[in-house]
């Protein structure tokens, strides 16, 4: 329980900077008498301050665990997160969207995807490097040719001449 | 209405949109069953195939694939006792033990039929109920469409499940971040840092992928590697007639799934909240009146179908406020507004009048969606069971790849591909610290609507807000939404637990 309540406190502390954040760049918008384009964004940061402040108080009194909300309902793993693992898928997607552009979508798409299948790969799977690249050729090619050809979505290039 | 109908069917029925729409249907079952996939993602993940289409066509593809993925959500439910989408975690209270019992085709059977009487209920209650509401709300101008947003951000924020502090913290932020971009009327630059791509704002797309596609993605690099993925069993479909269940089991249903059909119609009207919260709600109340409630949750037909008729049910109502009013009823439907406003069209009352053909091609293509989500789920069941077993690993990576695709589609930047990394993470932390992500996106869409018209309407009263109440209508929405905090209010300080999260404790 111990753990939950320093969860929420931090959840509490991120709530309250993000809304402190908003309110500093609101106090710098350009203002005139009345109402101006100041007036909602003034109006967003007092709730969002205020509700970041119940939600720290709420910890205080709050001895209770808080029931989690599961938008898909589905069970909680057992084995707890796996930081590892999400650092790499999301060392994995800013890569391949920082070289989408120079290298281009087919090539990167190719890249992304067999190095994301490997990281993704369960503990109890083998890893099958032929299978993977496969998959990952055909997908980019159908989703490069289909938008490219089908639905005039000129997506980057870079590198291929075509 | 019935000579416009025709034409709607009449356009519905070229070989083109009919195997737009047969693709559509199957694809959304497809992501209906797949536990982690949703409508929002099946929706939002082919509204970039639209853009080179008409309006038309488009637009049934897009209608399909809600129809398909409201539906398909049952199929995980009864075969491996997880709810593929949020709108079917009632099915699995009854599905799961009548498929345990040997009874799964019936489960299956009875959960499609009333998951297309739950949606073809809704759809007529849409046609009957949208041109009139229409006719109402074509005199309603900025202080009417302030009040109705404020409403609407009330209801979303403090019926949305979890903590109510989280959810309306949510719905705010979704509204701050919407404040990014030109302001409405005054066209000062918010919060754009000079970034010229920020002067648009975020792109709604954007946010919708990143929040429901990219974070589902992060969270399955969270859990992902140690969880085992539940293999589907397999059913006979040998000796079965018809759809599983005799006609008496069909008769002793009906007044529980017209009951049903009436709840999720309800609640899917209300802005923000849809089938997720109907299906509960519905299966609850059937229990109640049962004869016989000591057997729900054991394996009674009663809780699938009160389940999937609520559930779909919710199409039409959701629908509803988003074709009269342009304010969209769940976030499925915030991507359909988006789908709208990318063919040029502003759904709204005016679209029954300058767009009737059109509207009236919608119903036929929803109506026509239904009846091919019948025969389609119900004889193709064997293809979507073996589609649950697709790895999660190979599956979701190549959803990201489509994820970029759209995100690049909208306007071919590299700008819109960050925005959906950037909500992706968001998405992710909201589900860490127990967030709801629905009033982020509904706060997002509705927010941009409460401020512009506050601005019009001010205007229009020379600054004076006293115009907001003497507006009948408006007042009446706002002192709706007063009492509608002030009992919030009093019931946390009573008992400290919202009324849905009563229900999802139970």
């Amino acid at each position: 329980m111990a753990t939950t309540k320093k969860k929420e406190l931090l959840i509490g502390i991120a709530m309250l900077g993000a809304s402190l954040g908003y309110l500093l760049m609101t106090i710098q918008l350009p203002r005139h008498n009345g109402i101006d384009a100041a007036f909602v964004p003034s109006l967003l940061s007092a709730m969002l301050c205020l509700l970041g402040v119940l939600q720290l108080l709420s910890v205080r009194n709050c001895t209770q665990a808080v029931t989690e909300y599961h938008p898909d309902g589905e069970a909680e793993v057992a084995g707890g997160s796996d930081i590892k693992t999400v650092v790499k898928t999301l060392a994995l997607i800013l890569g391949y969207i920082a070289l989408l552009n120079p290298i281009g979508f087919p090539i990167m798409t190719v890249i992304y995807l067999y190095l994301q299948f490997i990281v993704l790969t369960p503990l109890d799977h083998r890893v099958n490097h032929l299978v993977y690249a496969l998959i990952a050729v055909v997908t980019s090619a159908i989703t490069y040719l289909l938008f490219r050809e089908a639905f005039d979505l000129m997506l980057p290039s870079g590198l291929l001449p075509f | 209405m019935l000579e416009l109908l025709q034409q709607g069917f009449g356009a519905v029925f070229s070989l083109h949109i009919m195997l737009l729409m047969v693709i559509g249907v199957a694809v959304g079952i497809v992501f209906g069953a797949v536990p982690g996939l949703s409508a929002t993602m099946a929706v939002a993940l082919c509204l970039p195939l639209t853009f080179t289409m008409g309006p038309q066509a488009g637009l049934s593809l897009l209608v399909a694939l809600f129809i398909g993925a409201t539906s398909g959500g049952l199929i995980s439910a009864i075969l491996l006792k997880i709810p593929g989408t949020p709108s079917s975690i009632a099915t699995v209270f009854d599905g799961g033990p009548l498929m345990e019992q040997g009874h799964g085709v019936k489960a299956l059977g009875v959960g499609i039929v009333f998951s297309f009487l739950g949606t073809i209920f809704s759809i007529a209650a849409l046609m009957f109920i949208a041109p009139q509401l229409a006719k109402v709300a074509l005199r309603f101008g900025p202080h009417e469409y302030f009040a109705i947003a404020v409403f609407s951000l009330t209801l979303i924020a403090t019926l949305s499940a979890g903590s109510m502090v989280k959810g309306l913290f949510a719905g705010a932020l979704g509204f701050a971040v919407s404040t990014v971009g030109i302001a409405p009327v005054e066209a000062i630059r918010r919060f754009t840092f000079g970034v010229a791509e920020l002067n648009g704002g975020f792109a709604m797309l954007t946010v919708m992928v990143g929040m429901f596609a990219v974070a589902e993605i992060i969270k399955l690099a969270e859990s992902g590697r140690h969880a085992h993925q539940s293999k589907a069993q397999a059913v006979s479909m040998k000796n079965i007639k018809g759809f599983g269940f005799s006609l008496k089991e069909f008769r002793e249903q009906l007044p529980n799934a017209g009951r049903s059909g009436l709840i999720g119609l309800g609640i899917g009207i209300l802005p923000g909240i849809g089938a997720g919260t109907s299906n509960l709600v519905a299966y609850i109340i059937s229990k109640k009146r049962a004869k016989n409630p000591e057997t729900y949750g054991k394996g009674n037909i009663g809780g699938v179908v009160a389940s999937e008729t609520a559930n779909n049910a919710g199409i039409g109502g959701a629908m509803l406020p988003l074709m009269t009013l342009g304010i969209p009823g769940d976030t499925v439907t915030a991507i359909l507004l988006g789908g709208f406003l990318i063919h040029g069209i502003q759904p709204g009352p005016l679209l029954f009048i300058s767009q009737g053909p059109l509207v009236y091609t919608i119903f036929a293509a929803l109506i026509m969606s239904t009846v091919l989500m019948l025969f389609m789920e119900f004889y193709g069941l064997r293809l979507f069971i073996k589609l649950l077993d697709v790895p999660k690993h190979i599956l979701l990576p190549i959803i990201l790849v489509l994820c970029v695709v759209g995100a690049f589609g909208l306007s071919s930047r590299l700008f819109d591909v960050w925005s959906i990394l950037l909500f992706g993470l968001l998405g992710y932390l909201f589900v860490k610290a127990g967030m709801p992500a629905a009033p982020f996106i509904i706060g997002f869409i509705l927010g941009p609507m409460a401020e512009t018209n506050l601005r019009r309407g001010l205007m229009l009263s020379d600054g004076n807000f006293g115009a907001f109440l003497s507006n009948p209508i408006a007042a009446a929405f706002l002192g709706l939404a007063l009492v509608f905090i002030l009992w919030q209010v009093v019931s946390a300080l009573r008992s400290k637990k919202s009324l849905v999260n009563e229900i999802l404790r139970t």
